[in-house]
C-alpha cells in the first residue's frame, strides 16, 4: 500500500533553469560579495520554498475515485471519471493534473480549481485497443502550482479492473432474414402465439377478441379460436477456440460476438458454446452482457479444454477462426 | 441583458504581468544611469510598441531581429574588448535587447518563460550596476509582478495543456479568473517571498571569494570649481541634492535640527578682476598632515568626523570641518584601505585625494577646533600671494578698510571688518550681472549681495590693510536626517574668509549675515529630498553594506536578546518563578490542545469517509446502528457485514423499534436526539436480556 505521505518531485523545464540561475546568481553573490544580489538569491529561494509549500498544501487533503464505465468496447471511446474531493476546510487545491499510473491505461484530467471540502469531476477518453481485461493501479494526483516550478504528485493506490468487449464487426452472413417473425416457431401447444391452433365453442365469460367471427357465421354459434404457443428462435453460436492464436483467434472471436449480437437484437434466444465454458441461451441485455464478457476474457484454449458442446435444441452457428 | 464583466481575462492578465516583471527587471538595471540615454528610452518605447503592435508582427521579419541581435552582440563584444564597457554592462545591455525581442514575440510557453529569466538577468545585471535605494524599489516591483507573471503563466499554459486550445479559449478569455481577489492573494504571497527573502538575506553566511568585484562608476556631473566669477545674471538657486553625509563625534551639543558648521572645500586666493581662482601650482602627497602651530592660549578640543561625499561632488576635494585637520583616513573599520587612494594637498594646503573616481567617497577627519587668535603682524614669506592687492582696487575699499580696522590689531580689524558687512549690507541671492567692478558695485552701489560677494570683500579690504587673507569655499550647515546623520546639500554652498595669522596660521571669519549661511531648505522638495537620502543611507546601511562583520553581530545581538530572556526566566526573584509558571502553564495548554486536536483527527480519520458529510442525526443514527450491533455481538448473534436495517429486523425481531428508529433517522430525514438513542439501545438489551435462552 502506497503511504499518503509519499511524494514525488520532478522539475519543469522552467524549473530547470530557475534553478541553475539560482545557484549561478548564489555563486556570483559568494564570489562577489554583491548584497544585491543576496537579496535577489533570497528571493529566488524563497519563491522555491513558497512553491513547495504551496504545492504540498494543494496536494493535501485531496481524495479521487475513479468511474469507470459500464461497458467499453474495443476500438470505441469511453469515458472514465475521476472524481476528486477536497478533504480539506478551508484551504482551496489549484491545478490539479489527476493521472493514471501503472496499469493498462493511460489517461488525465485537469482541474483549475478545487475549492475547499468540494468536489469535482473530470474525465478523460480512452480508447481500447483490445479486448479483455483491463487493469487500474494507481491515480496520481499532481500540481505545479503555484509556479510551475516543479511538479510535486501523491500516487495513490487504487486498484480496478475494466473488461473491454470484442471490437464492433459486421456480422458474417449465414442467413437471408426476410420475415418479420423470423425469431419465432410453433411449439404445437396452445399457447399466446398468433397462429391458430384449433376451434371450440366460446365459453361465457371468456374475451370476446377469442372469438373467430368467421367460424362462429358459418356456424351460427360463437366459436373461439385458441392460438398456437410460440417460443422463440433459439441460436447456439459455437466457437472452438483450441486451435486459433492471435489474429485468428481475435477475428473469431470478434465474428462470435457480432453473431451473438445480431442473433439478439433479431430476438432470438442465444447461447454461447466454447471450448471449456458454456453459456446456456438467454435474450436481453443481461445474455448480451454475459456472452461479450465471456468472449472478451476468452483466451487461447489448450488441448485440455473439452471441444464445446452446442446446445441440442438451437439452430447451430458455429465461427471458424 | 447580461453586463459584461469588468477587469482583464486572464490571458491579459498574464501577458501585462510578463510586461511589468520585465520593465521592472529593467528599471532595476536602468537606475544605474549606466545603461545611456538611448538605450534607457529605447526599452519603454518598445514595450509601448509590443502593446500596440506586437500581434500584427509576431513571428514575422525574423531575420531582421537576428541581424539586429547578431549585429549588437558583436559591436558589444568588440567593446568589452576594447575595454570602453564592461562586461557586465555589455551583458545587461545585450539582455535588454533580447528581452525587447521576445516582448515582440511572445506565442509559445517557451516565450514566456524565457521572457521572464531575461527580466531575472535584467535584475541580476542591475544588483551589479546599481547599489541605489532605486534598485530596492525595482526589486519590490520586480518580486510582485514576478509572483503574478509566473503564476499567471503556469494557471494559461496548465489550462491550455489540460483542456486544449477549443476547451481553454473560454477560460482564458473569462475576465472572472484574474480577479482583484486573485491579484491581491499572489501579491501577499509575494511578500511572503519577500519576508523570506529578507531572511535568508540575513542568515546566508557572507563568505566572499572576492573575484570579479565591480565598482560603481558613476560620473561626476558637478564640483567645486577652482573659480569663481562675481559677475555672473540670475539668481543663486536652491539645490536640495544631498553633498555630505556627516556624522559628528562628540555629537553638536543638543543634537540640533541645524547644524552650525563651516565644510572647508578649497582656497580661492587669486584674485582675476571679477572674481577668484585657486592659486598655481600641483599637487604635492602628503606623507603626514603639518603640525598645528604652537598655541598660546586657547581651549585644545577635537572633533571627529565621519564624512560621505556623494560622488557626484566631490571633485577630488577632501571637505575639513572648522579647525585645523589633523588626520585624515579613508580606511572604514572592517574595511581594506581602498586601492591606490592617496591624499595631496595644494600651495594653499587645501586636500585632495586621487584618483578621482566619481564613486561615493568616506573618510574620517580629525580636527583640532580650538580657537586661536593673531600674533602680530610678521608674516612668513609663503604667505606673499595672500597679501596681494589688484591694482585697480577701488579706493573707496581701501578707505572703507582704513576706516574699519586701520591701526588696530589684525584680529580685532578683521573682526571689525567681518561685523561691519555682516551688519550694514545686506544678504540676497540676486546676482549682480555684468558691472565693472563687482566689489565696489556691492559695497557702495547695490549694498546688497551673497557670500561671495562678502567675503570677497572682506579678503580685499584685510589686503588692502596688509593682513593676509584669502577667499574659502565649501558649504555651510547640516540638516539632521531620521537616518543619524546631518545632511549638507547643494544649496549650502558657502565662501568665507581666511586669514593669517603668525604662530596661529589660518583663522576662519564669515562676514555673511548668520541668517543668511547656508540655504536651511524647508519646502516639500527638500524634505523629500532629505527623506530620500536618509532612505538611501538606510538601504546602504542596512543591505547594500551587510556583511560578514554585520551579520555576525547581528546573530550576537540576536543570541544575546535570547541569553538576556533565558537569564531574566532563570532569575531568582519572584516575578521570574512567576513567569516561568506562566509560561509553563501555557505551555502544558498548548501541549494538551495540540494532543486533543491530533486525537480528533486520528478519530475523524478512522470514521468512513462519507461519514464526515452526514448531519448530527445520520451520525447518531449510524453511532446506534453501531451500538446494537455491539450488544447483538455480545448476545451471540453475528451479524455480517452489509446486513440490512430490514434482514436485522426479520432475523431479530426485538431489534425492530430500533430499525425502526435507524432507518427514520438515516434516510428518512427524521430527528434523532441522543437520549431516544439511549433509549432505544436499553430497550433492545432488556429485549435481549428478556429473549435470552430462546433461540433468536
Amino acid at each position: 500500500m502506497t503511504p499518503a505521505w509519499k511524494r514525488r518531485l520532478s522539475f519543469t523545464r522552467m524549473g530547470r533553469w530557475y534553478t541553475g540561475l539560482t545557484i549561478g546568481i548564489g555563486l556570483a553573490a559568494t564570489n562577489t560579495g554583491n548584497n544585491l544580489l543576496f537579496l535577489v538569491l533570497g528571493l529566488l529561494l524563497a519563491s522555491i520554498i513558497v512553491s513547495g509549500i504551496l504545492s504540498e498544501q494543494s496536494l493535501r487533503g485531496v481524495r479521487v475515485e475513479r468511474r469507470l464505465p459500464s461497458v467499453a468496447t474495443a476500438g470505441q471511446p469511453a469515458l472514465i471519471g475521476l472524481q476528486a474531493r477536497n478533504g480539506k476546510r478551508r484551504a482551496p487545491s489549484f491545478s490539479l493534473e489527476i493521472r493514471e499510473r501503472g496499469g493498462d491505461v493511460a489517461g488525465h484530467g485537469f482541474l483549475v480549481l478545487l475549492p475547499a471540502a468540494q468536489s469535482a469531476e473530470v474525465a478523460y477518453r480512452f480508447v481500447p485497443r483490445r479486448r479483455g481485461l483491463h487493469r487500474f493501479e494507481q491515480i496520481e494526483v499532481a500540481t505545479r502550482a503555484p509556479f510551475g516550478l516543479f511538479e510535486k504528485s501523491r500516487p495513490m493506490d487504487s486498484p480496478a479492473e475494466l473488461v473491454v468487449f470484442p471490437r464492433e464487426v459486421p456480422a458474417p452472413p449465414l442467413i437471408a432474414r426476410t420475415l418479420a417473425r423470423d425469431g419465432e416457431r410453433p411449439e404445437d401447444r396452445i399457447g399466446l402465439g398468433l397462429e391458430v391452433h384449433s376451434l371450440r365453442d366460446h365459453r361465457p365469460g371468456e374475451d370476446a377478441r377469442s372469438v373467430h367471427w368467421r367460424s362462429s357465421a358459418r356456424a351460427g354459434r360463437l366459436i373461439a379460436v385458441d392460438r398456437e404457443q410460440e417460443r422463440r428462435k433459439r441460436v447456439c453460436v459455437v466457437l472452438d477456440q483450441r486451435r486459433l492464436r492471435g489474429e485468428a483467434l481475435e477475428r473469431a472471436v470478434e465474428h462470435a460476438a457480432a453473431l451473438v449480437s445480431r442473433e439478439l437484437d433479431g430476438g432470438a434466444e442465444v447461447s454461447l458454446a466454447l471450448a471449456g465454458a458454456f453459456l446456456p441461451a438467454g435474450s436481453g441485455e443481461a445474455q448480451r452482457y454475459a456472452a461479450l464478457r465471456l468472449l472478451a476474457l476468452l483466451g487461447p484454449g489448450g488441448d485440455g479444454l473439452g471441444a464445446p458442446e452446442p446446445d441440442a435444441e438451437g439452430v447451430v452457428l458455429e465461427v471458424r477462426g | 441583458m447580461t453586463p459584461r464583466a469588468r477587469g482583464l481575462t486572464l490571458l491579459q492578465a498574464q501577458r501585462w504581468a510578463g510586461t511589468l516583471t520585465a520593465a521592472f527587471g529593467f528599471l532595476a538595471c536602468a537606475v544605474s544611469g549606466e545603461m545611456g540615454p538611448a538605450m534607457t528610452a529605447f526599452f519603454p518605447l518598445a514595450v509601448a510598441g509590443a502593446a500596440v503592435a506586437g500581434r500584427r508582427f509576431q513571428g514575422r521579419v525574423q531575420w531582421g531581429w537576428t541581424v539586429l541581435l547578431a549585429g549588437a552582440l558583436l559591436v558589444l563584444g568588440v567593446q568589452v574588448f576594447a575595454g570602453q564597457i564592461d562586461i557586465i554592462l555589455a551583458a545587461a545591455l545585450f539582455a535588454e535587447l533580447l528581452c525587447i525581442h521576445r516582448l515582440w514575440h511572445r506565442r509559445t510557453e517557451r516565450d514566456e518563460l524565457l521572457l521572464l529569466l531575461l527580466a531575472l538577468l535584467l535584475l541580476c545585471a542591475g544588483a551589479a550596476l546599481s547599489a541605489e535605494v532605486t534598485f530596492g524599489v525595482a526589486f519590490l516591483g520586480f518580486a510582485v509582478s514576478g509572483t503574478w507573471a509566473l503564476a499567471l503563466t503556469h494557471l494559461r499554459f496548465a489550462i491550455e495543456e489540460g483542456r486544449g486550445p477549443a476547451g481553454s479559449a473560454a477560460l482564458l478569455n473569462s475576465r472572472r479568473v484574474a480577479t482583484p481577489a486573485l491579484l491581491g492573494g499572489l501579491a501577499a504571497l509575494a511578500f511572503f517571498g519577500i519576508a523570506g527573502a529578507a531572511l535568508i538575506f540575513l542568515a546566508f553566511p557572507r563568505v566572499t571569494i572576492g573575484g570579479l568585484r565591480r565598482a560603481s562608476r558613476p560620473a561626476p556631473i558637478a564640483g567645486l570649481g577652482d573659480r569663481v566669477d562675481l559677475s555672473r545674471h540670475g539668481t543663486v538657486a536652491d539645490d536640495p541634492r544631498v553633498v555630505l553625509r556627516v556624522r559628528l563625534d562628540p555629537a553638536p551639543h543638543g543634537e540640533p535640527r541645524d547644524l552650525a558648521m563651516h565644510w572647508r572645500a578649497r582656497t580661492l586666493s587669486q584674485w582675476t578682476g571679477h572674481g577668484w581662482r585657486s592659486p598655481d601650482g600641483g599637487l604635492i602627497p602628503v606623507l603626514r598632515l603639518p603640525q598645528r602651530p604652537p598655541r598660546g592660549r586657547g581651549v585644545r578640543s577635537v572633533l571627529s568626523g565621519d564624512i560621505e561625499v556623494v560622488g557626484q561632488f566631490t571633485d577630488g576635494v577632501v571637505f575639513t570641518p572648522e579647525g585645523w585637520p589633523l588626520a585624515v583616513d579613508f580606511r572604514q573599520p572592517g574595511t581594506p584601505q581602498p586601492a591606490g587612494r592617496r591624499l595631496y594637498r595644494n600651495a594653499a594646503g587645501d586636500l585632495f585625494y586621487q584618483p578621482v573616481d566619481g564613486g561615493d567617497v568616506r573618510y574620517s577627519v580629525v580636527a583640532d577646533t580650538g580657537r586661536l587668535r593673531g600674533r602680530g603682524q610678521r608674516y612668513p614669506p609663503w604667505v606673499e600671494a595672500d597679501l596681494a592687492v589688484p591694482a585697480s582696487l577701488d579706493a573707496r575699499v581701501r578707505a572703507l578698510a582704513q576706516r574699519l580696522g586701520g591701526g588696530k590689531d589684525p584680529a580685532d580689524a578683521a573682526a571689525a571688518i567681518a561685523r561691519w558687512l555682516a551688519t550694514a549690507l545686506r544678504y540676497t541671492r540676486d546676482l549682480p550681472g555684468d558691472v565693472t567692478d563687482p566689489i565696489a558695485d556691492f559695497l557702495f552701489v547695490r549694498r546688497a549681495g551673497h557670500c561671495e560677494l562678502f567675503s570677497s570683500a572682506m579678503v580685499l579690504m584685510l589686503r588692502s590693510l596688509g593682513i593676509p587673507a584669502r577667499n574659502v569655499t565649501g558649504y555651510f550647515g547640516g540638516r539632521r536626517t531620521d537616518a543619524g546623520y546631518y545632511a549638507v546639500r547643494a544649496g549650502d554652498a558657502h565662501s568665507w574668509v581666511e586669514a593669517y595669522f603668525p604662530d596661529a596660521g589660518y583663522v576662519r571669519f564669515d562676514p555673511t549675515p548668520a541668517s543668511a549661511r547656508g540655504s536651511r531648505q524647508e519646502g516639500f522638495q527638500a524634505r523629500m529630498v532629505l527623506l530620500w537620502d536618509s532612505l538611501q543611507q538606510r538601504w546602504r546601511a542596512f543591505v547594500v553594506d551587510y556583511d560578514l562583520v554585520s551579520q555576525a553581530q547581528a546573530m550576537r545581538r540576536i543570541g544575546q536578546l535570547l541569553h538576556e530572556t533565558g537569564r531574566r526566566l532563570a532569575g531568582k526573584d519572584g516575578s521570574a518563578g512567576q513567569l516561568r509558571r506562566m509560561i509553563a502553564a501555557a505551555g502544558g495548554v498548548l501541549v494538551t490542545a495540540a494532543v486533543i486536536a491530533w486525537l480528533r483527527r486520528l478519530r475523524g480519520r478512522a470514521r468512513k469517509g462519507h461519514e464526515r458529510e452526514l448531519t448530527a442525526d445520520q451520525r447518531r443514527a449510524a453511532a446506534l446502528w453501531r451500538g446494537a450491533r455491539r450488544l447483538l455481538s455480545r448476545a451471540g448473534v453475528e451479524i455480517a457485514v452489509g446486513t440490512t436495517a430490514g434482514e436485522l429486523a426479520r432475523r431479530v425481531p426485538v431489534a425492530a423499534g430500533l430499525v425502526r428508529a435507524y432507518a427514520a433517522a438515516r434516510w428518512g430525514g427524521r430527528r434523532l436526539p441522543p437520549r431516544v438513542v439511549r433509549a432505544t439501545l436499553r430497550e433492545l438489551r432488556s429485549g435481549l436480556r428478556a429473549s435470552a435462552g430462546r433461540d433468536i
